[in-house]
């Protein structure tokens, strides 16, 4: 790993780019209830936790557009960054109820604000005042990634990585994706890992689309659940891991096959390399999320990848975010969208064989001012 | 019917709500039984799960029916989309939604507002997550049967990390082997990512683990959970590395004091608030996940709550059931050596 990384650094770059947006907008504050959202604002940590309980327990931060320093407040005062003023770090606001939507209201300054997100208390609370949703707005701070953030996108992924690595020599028949999840996690720990964001993924795929489960889009299902179910000789496996590093995603696609891979397997992975290396070599600043998605599908007009997700998406303090590229927001959408240095794609298609399942990784490469460099180190097999 | 739709199908007739939008996947769960990908941190709304009071029927936004139950057939389920609009077009084109005149959702954003108040003109919008909380407050006997189950992986996986505290292990290590223990138990999803953390002294105890190396002599805090089927089995202890010191056993001590009678105050009709008065004292309820509740409501029969005393330096929490008069402790692990 690079030692190159300054997180205070890091937060200050970050707020500028909010406050710069805000000004820019003429909004008085961004108000951010949402985790990504507000490590990205601020950089203070939680511990991760099922969604109702980090909604319970969740942190606020109100980013002003004079550039003071943001308002925080947390049940987490170990979370707080070193450089935040200590009058800038305030108790929890507990806005599931009226009494704490209302006390957030109190301290917010007058004029327009952005919001991320609502609860239904502070919904009630805001009535009457201009809120504009916040997400647009920070999604044009994120696309574009500084140094140090590319640099935790690429140590959570290596950390991510070298986890499988634990679980790699495990897969075998009889043992399920439960087993391999829990080597997994301890891994990820003793590696560094901030949380892990995703249950951990070891879906057993079909042969075919037809034997199921259901699919609404008559495609490929993916991703499904972790069951515990036993691993047969020669079964499929598409695996998919997201874990967080300092508040940053990282996500690895690579595919097993119980018993070791065979040759169709190993053509199967050759034609996804073809997809994503079509779609590398329109890579650089100026493309548009419209030539890789031309550039990936295929001579008979075929978009290799998931109906309901995505070619590539960006990165960051979300798992899944802007730039978006082929998905069902459209040609025109993905014609306006311009890529430039410091954006984050993974590409993640596949190459499914109808009667003989199919090969699915995933490669992360950030674009540079001549091209792109790879934050992702391992490649996705087939292994096994 | 699933036992808990019909709950919320009860508790819409009386709150008066038509359509209830669940974007909290506990709340959807709960009236769908359906087992969808977890995923941790807050989301912001979406409409993930639509309930339909005059039709009794529960749809889903899923691409698949895997992990969905039987009642719920593919023609109710609506696939993703990354335009919004799409979203909410599918949910106005269930039957029973366009005429609802009153829509509950249990949280929202600016632009599912915008869209909520342009597909629905004329109908009021509401606070689902009441509804949530008001009908899965009281739990079903299978209910509880479900957070035993889960309570007895929390306690199995800590008993792992109890047994892996020794000098020179660092706090995360204990995280991870806490989950690696869950995972072997049956499930790969925790209630919340786990504290094992160094007390320092009378300090606030941390929540967030960190790389420290843990050091004989040391207290350590912990505070973990897991989610089984959905259903949140949580417990917290205390332990020293190594055999307690006096100081350690007369923390112990005073804080099994003052948890005893925090405990025996835990009645049928005491409120929420007069318990959280009680300093270090935390207190929620406990079902598929976090249940929110509020500093005036009344214990009741039925009730599943999780009880936590951060006092002396030592932090120890234990489920609850409330029973008629007093509670029923659901957890059973040992308060140990600094309780002794």
């Amino acid at each position: 790993m690079s030692d190159d990384l300054d997180l205070a650094r890091m937060r200050r770059e970050r707020h500028r780019k909010v406050v710069d947006a805000l000004d820019a907008q003429g909004l008085a504050a961004a108000v951010l209830l949402g985790q990504p959202a507000l490590t990205y604002a601020v950089g203070a940590r939680a511990p991760a936790a099922d969604v109702a309980r980090a909604a319970h327990q969740r942190m606020i931060a109100i980013v002003t557009a004079d550039g003071d320093a943001p308002h925080l407040y947390t049940a987490f005062p170990e979370g707080v960054p070193s450089e935040l003023p200590a009058d800038h770090a305030h108790a929890a606001l507990p806005v599931e109820w009226p009494e704490g939507a209302e006390a957030l209201v109190e301290v917010l300054p007058d004029g327009p604000i952005a919001l991320d997100e609502y609860t239904m208390p502070l919904h009630a609370a805001l009535h009457g005042r201009e809120v504009a949703d916040a997400s647009a707005l920070l999604s044009t701070c994120k696309i574009v990634k500084t140094a140090d953030e590319l640099e935790c996108i690429r140590r959570a992924q290596a950390i991510n990585e070298e986890a499988l690595l634990a679980v790699e020599p495990l897969v075998a028949p009889g043992v399920s994706g439960i087993e391999l999840s829990g080597v997994f996690l301890r891994r990820i720990f003793e590696l560094g890992a901030s949380a892990n964001t995703v249950d951990p993924i070891w879906q057993v795929m079909p042969r075919r689309v037809a034997d199921g489960p259901y699919s609404a889009t008559s495609d490929v299902v993916f991703p499904t659940p972790t069951t515990n179910r036993q691993f047969a000789a020669g079964d499929v496996i598409w695996v998919d891991t997201g874990i967080d590093y300092e508040g940053y995603a990282s996500d690895f696609g690579c595919t097993f096959v119980v018993g070791g891979p065979e040759t169709r397997h190993f053509d199967q992975a050759a034609r996804w390399r073809e997809i994503v290396d079509r779609a590398l070599d329109v890579l650089k600043p100026g493309a548009t999320a419209g030539d890789l998605v031309r550039a990936a599908t295929t001579d008979e007009g075929r978009r290799p990848w998931l109906p309901h997700l995505y070619l590539a998406h960006g990165i960051g303090t979300n798992s899944a975010e802007m730039p978006l590229v082929g998905t069902d927001l459209g040609d025109e959408f993905d014609d306006a969208l311009v890529l430039a240095p410091g954006m984050v794609l993974v590409f993640e298609p596949i190459a499914w064989d109808d009667g003989n399942a199919g090969f699915r990784a995933e490669e992360i490469v950030a674009v540079t001012d001549d091209g792109y460099e790879r934050l992702s180190a391992r490649d996705g097999g087939p292994r096994g | 019917m699933a036992e808990g739709l019909a709950q919320a199908l009860d508790e819409m007739a009386r709150q008066d709500v038509d359509v209830l939008v669940l974007g909290r996947e506990g709340n959807a769960r709960f009236v769908s039984e359906a087992t969808r990908l977890w995923l941790a941190g807050t989301r912001p709304f979406a409409p993930g799960c639509v309930v339909v009071r005059e039709t009794g029927a529960v749809h889903l936004l899923s691409v698949t029916d895997f992990g969905v139950p039987a009642e719920i057939p593919p023609a109710r389920l609506y696939p993703m989309s990354w335009n919004p609009a799409n979203i909410m077009g599918a949910v106005a084109a269930i039957p029973g939604v366009s005429g609802a005149q009153r829509i509950a959702a249990d949280g929202l954003t600016p632009l599912f507002e915008q869209l909520f108040t342009a597909t629905f003109p004329n109908a009021q919008l509401a606070d689902g997550e009441a509804v949530m909380r008001a009908a899965r407050r009281v739990k079903s006997a299978a209910a509880i049967e479900r957070i035993r189950a889960a309570i007895s992986v929390a306690e199995g996986a800590l008993g792992a990390a109890v047994e892996a505290l020794r000098p020179g292990v660092r706090e995360v290590e204990l995280k991870g082997v806490f989950e690696e223990r869950m995972c072997r138990l049956g499930t790969t999803t925790p209630a919340f990512e786990g504290a094992f953390c160094v007390v320092d002294g009378d300090r606030r105890i941390r929540r967030l683990v960190s790389e420290r190396v843990i050091a004989a002599g040391d207290l350590v805090a912990m505070s973990a959970g897991v989610l089984l089927d959905g259903w949140e089995g949580s417990l917290a202890r205390t332990r020293p590395c190594g055999g307690p010191t006096a100081d350690q056993r007369d923390r112990g001590s005073r804080w099994r004091g003052e948890w005893t009678q925090l405990v025996d105050r835990c009645r049928s009709g005491v409120l929420v608030g007069d318990l959280r008065a009680t300093a270090g004292a935390s207190l929620r309820g406990v079902g598929l996940g976090y249940e929110g509740l509020e500093d005036g409501a009344a214990l009741e029969p039925g009730m599943v709550i999780q009880l936590e005393l951060e006092a002396n330096g030592v932090l120890g929490g234990d489920t609850l059931l409330i029973g008629d008069g007093g509670a029923d402790m659901l957890t059973a692990f040992p308060y140990g050596a600094a309780g002794e």
